[in-house]
């Protein structure tokens, strides 16, 4: 092949077929350390991608749709996500509430790699404390579920009542989502349409008679009510 | 394209400046997605293509003043290379193009060689259509087609060490062409 030219002639012809992509598989690896290590090889390769990008010259722009810019800037500059349990120890630090929601949250997030989706989602979560501090309720909304982790880590119902947990959207009538058991922890699934606008909700308790409101809408005392935030 | 503002941002988002970067984007996303449409003849393809490039020019802003090329030449190289890139991966598992990013940190050409390289591209189409025998056929479709040595001997229905000499006689020629 280099019979006929001069080493120097031949190094262009290199540098030309490597900025091509043409550089056959057996010569690639040496070809690439040149180009990384000697300034007069490298000089050539970066002539010749001088020479050839005029080959685009009549190439018409075409904007790409918006969703190119949001993923390469969420690629880019999405912040650190932490496993969900993690995100909680952060939050509440080693405490008992924390450790109490773990147990909730249940063992698999302790042990199991989050799957990227999970990771990605956003985890919110409240802590309701009432007005005298007794009752404390640890919220955590499971993205990977789709339901509530709640653990009750002080206070409970009065005697002969029960503690009701209501959901409240923006501008919406609260939602009841049961009536808390007697259990510390327990987990309640988050209807779709709340579940989908999770990070707006608030949450609040109430003190209602065995077996919860009769009427779809708290009837005593509001004990606790806080938003959701996201972890 | 103005140049000075293009190599401006490419500075600043050597210095992770974000804003930058944004006004990068905005300035010559159609032109590359542009060149990645043109590799790929398939918009969801381009657009993953267009995602890579602009991870890697984030990425690889930085070394960008070391290799001595115009900006739009290397983000279009960038563009042309990823699009590349995976046009092959498609076919199959082929050696790896991503050289302008990684390869050129040694040192580019020097400022007077860079700007006769430049001068001398205007006249790559019409040298391109002076080569013999289809080399500058040959030559744009290694370069907007990613075709190899392999494919361009299939195509042009010669044994592949007859095509590599073919084509670098080809791209001797385009050189003295354009120098003229």
């Amino acid at each position: 092949m280099s019979d006929t030219s001069t080493p120097r002639e031949d190094d262009n012809a290199l540098a030309a077929e490597y900025a091509l992509g043409l550089t056959p598989a057996a010569e690639f690896v040496d070809t690439r350390r040149r180009a990384a290590t000697d300034p007069a090889f490298a000089a050539h390769v970066a002539m010749w991608h001088e020479r050839l990008v005029a080959m685009t010259d009549d190439i018409a722009p075409v904007t790409p749709p918006a969703r190119v810019k949001r993923d390469v800037f969420g690629r880019l500059f999405r912040p650190a996500r932490v496993p969900l349990l993690q995100r909680v120890w952060l939050w509440q630090g080693i405490s008992i509430a924390a450790i109490a929601l773990a147990a909730v949250l249940g063992y698999g997030q302790l042990t199991q790699a989050p799957t990227p989706d999970a990771v990605r989602a956003p985890v919110y979560a409240t802590q309701l404390t009432g007005a005298d501090g007794a009752l404390q309720v640890l919220a955590v909304y499971d993205p990977t579920r789709g339901d509530l982790a709640l653990s009750r880590t002080s206070g409970a119902a009065r005697p002969g009542r029960a503690l009701e947990l209501w959901a409240i959207a923006p501008d919406q009538a609260p939602v009841s989502l049961g009536v808390l058991p007697d259990a510390a922890t327990t987990r309640v699934v988050l209807p779709s349409a709340l579940a989908a606008i999770a990070g707006q909700l608030t949450l609040a308790i109430s003190d209602e008679p065995p077996g919860g409101s009769t009427t779809g809408a708290p009837t005593g005392d509001v004990l606790a009510a806080s938003p959701v935030t996201e972890l | 394209m103005d140049r000075d503002r293009i190599e401006t941002l490419i500075a600043r988002v050597a210095l992770n400046d974000r804003a930058a970067f944004d006004q990068l984007y905005d300035a010559v996303s159609a032109k590359l997605f542009g060149v990645c449409l043109r590799v790929l003849t398939n918009r969801a393809a381009a657009e993953d293509a267009m995602q890579d490039t602009f991870v890697k020019i984030w990425n690889n802003a930085e070394r960008y003043s070391a290799n001595g090329l115009s900006p739009m030449t290397w983000l279009i190289t960038i563009a042309r290379n990823t699009s590349i890139d995976r046009l092959r991966a498609r076919k199959s598992g082929n050696t790896d193009l991503d050289s302008v990013q990684t390869e050129l940190v040694a040192s580019g050409p020097t400022p007077e060689q860079a700007s006769i390289a430049r001068s001398e591209a205007g006249r790559l189409v019409n040298c391109l259509d002076e080569l013999p025998q289809d080399r500058g056929s040959a030559i744009r479709g290694a370069y907007l087609d990613g075709q190899s040595y392999a494919d361009l001997a299939e195509r042009f229905n010669v044994p592949l060490n007859t095509m590599r000499t073919w084509l670098r006689r080809g791209l001797m020629a385009l050189r003295e062409c354009m120098a003229q």
